[in-house]
């Protein structure tokens, strides 16, 4: 399924703005500004200028939070994306409610504290951003993410994501009746299926002890569709129908 | 959700011709000729006369199939369509490939080898079946049952049907994460279903042995699944 772009000049002003530009451009602001975000339960809370807010709405970090502060907008991040702007791009520091800069390696037990799938979830979230996929929470579909070409405004998203893996194998798509179900949702909201399988690329890792054990994942790529034998045949048919 | 009807005379139909009425024809009618289902796999196939094939429709059990017998409509019925006709209603013997009749326990026996789940499963079909419900696969909808009021053509079904197991050490393969709750409910939302989870429990008993007796002693407790918005729900 090629990109569904919304109205005449989406793909051109697409073109024109390419994502990883604008995530670089983010990133220049936010370190420059010595951005810092603080952790607040399953999220991460990011403060930011009106600068950097139109940039993380065009790169879709975060969620604008409402606030009575008229300079300073807010964002919250979920993990995923805030360890990606802390680890990947280390564009931002995260504090925790003592106000104490966090390091890497306490970040990633925080994270994996609350929520023991996050080695892999990050894993796939991060391998999306990297091939410059504007990634967002899939909940509203039943998937762990939806990817989108480039912002959301310009183009229909084209894949719901579920990731799996070996702590969460066994949570989705474990009998039929979850794949019928995740194809049709699919279906009917025009996106395909995308499956990440994430894990270790070698037997004698030891679990996720610090973010270094993102290395040691692999990620493989799987897109799951109906397939029609009356759609998928030849044009040629072979005696009577 | 209120049941939807299709078309204007389609509740005075349903009314004029109650389910438990037809059902009740169909198993006179299959006693009558000794009627014999055949054990295929995951299946069993029933040969019907014309009678009984207008009320096997009628009632809604297993799917004609083509063949080039121009005497007999032949039927496949799933386990738990198969199991009731035999094991509840009394109506059908089955045999299997060495054209043995088999016992009700030689059945149980056979289709839970075949899908571990068909104790649950079957408590869950008949659970609802004896209630006057029709139900049919819900694989369309990714559910496992969906039930109707009375015939698919006079009535949209109303439920999207899940059936999980108590006491299952591995627990269910079904709604272990929020993301299946969202994908499922947006699912019956979208074809305007209520998810309907029917939670069997085996109240102790083991499936092994003894075998068929076992069944009698589970219990089914029902629930509902919707979203719950809060601006439509207040006062």
């Amino acid at each position: 399924m090629g990109p569904r772009w919304k109205g005449k000049r989406s793909e051109e002003k697409a073109l024109a703005n390419p994502i990883s530009k604008l995530i670089s451009d983010l990133r220049s602001s936010l370190i420059k500004s010595n951005s810092q975000a603080m952790l607040s339960g399953c999220s991460v809370l990011l403060k930011c200028n009106p600068e950097q807010t139109e940039l993380l709405n065009q790169t879709c970090f975060g969620r604008p939070v409402i606030t009575a502060e008229k300079d300073n907008h807010r964002f919250e991040l979920s993990l995923e994306e805030a360890f990606y702007l802390c680890f990947s791009l280390k564009c931002i520091k995260i504090v925790g409610g003592d106000n104490v800069t966090r390091t890497d390696n306490e970040l990633w037990e925080y994270m994996i504290f609350k929520r023991e799938s996050f080695p892999y979830t990050f894993k796939a979230y991060s391998h999306l951003r990297n091939h410059n996929w504007v990634v967002r929470s899939g909940c509203q579909y039943g998937a762990d993410f939806v990817a989108y070409r480039h912002h959301p405004s310009l183009v229909h998203s084209e894949y719901c994501v579920l990731v799996l893996s070996e702590s969460n194998v066994n949570d989705r798509l474990r009998v039929w009746s979850d794949y019928q179900s995740m194809v049709r949702i699919c279906g009917s909201v025009n996106k395909t299926l995308l499956v990440l399988h994430v894990h270790k690329n070698c037997e004698n890792v030891i679990t996720s002890s610090s973010p270094s054990f993102i290395d040691a994942l692999n990620v493989e790529e799987r897109t799951i569709t109906r397939w029609d034998p009356k759609r998928c045949r030849e044009k040629q048919q072979v005696g009577t129908e | 959700m209120a049941p939807r009807w299709k078309g204007k005379g389609s509740e005075a139909t349903a009314l004029a011709n109650p389910i438990s009425k037809s059902i009740s024809d169909l198993q006179s009618s299959l006693i009558r000729s000794n009627c014999e289902g055949i054990l295929s796999g995951c299946s069993v196939l029933l040969a019907c006369n014309p009678e009984q094939t207008d009320l096997m429709n009628q009632t809604c059990f297993g799917r004609p199939i083509i063949t080039v017998d121009k005497d007999k409509q032949w039927f496949q019925l799933t386990l738990e369509e198969a199991f009731y006709l035999c094991y509840s209603l009394k109506c059908i013997k089955i045999v299997g490939g060495d054209h043995t009749i088999k016992t009700d326990n030689e059945l149980w026996e056979h289709m839970t080898c075949n899908k571990a789940s068909f104790p649950d499963f079957f408590k869950a079909y008949s659970h609802l079946r004896v209630k006057n419900w029709v139900v049919r696969s819900g694989c369309q909808f990714g559910v496992d049952f969906v039930a109707y009021r009375h015939h698919p053509s006079l009535v949209h079904s109303e439920y999207g049907v899940l059936v999980f197991s108590e006491g299952n050490e591995n627990g269910n393969d079904r709604f272990r994460v929020w993301s299946d709750y969202q994908c499922t409910l947006r699912l019956c939302g979208g074809v305007a279903k209520t998810l309907l989870i029917l939670l069997v429990s085996r109240n102790g008993k083991s499936v092994i042995s003894p075998l068929l007796n076992c069944i009698d002693d589970y219990s089914v407790e029902e629930r509902i699944v919707t979203r719950w918005t809060p601006e439509r729900s207040r006062e």
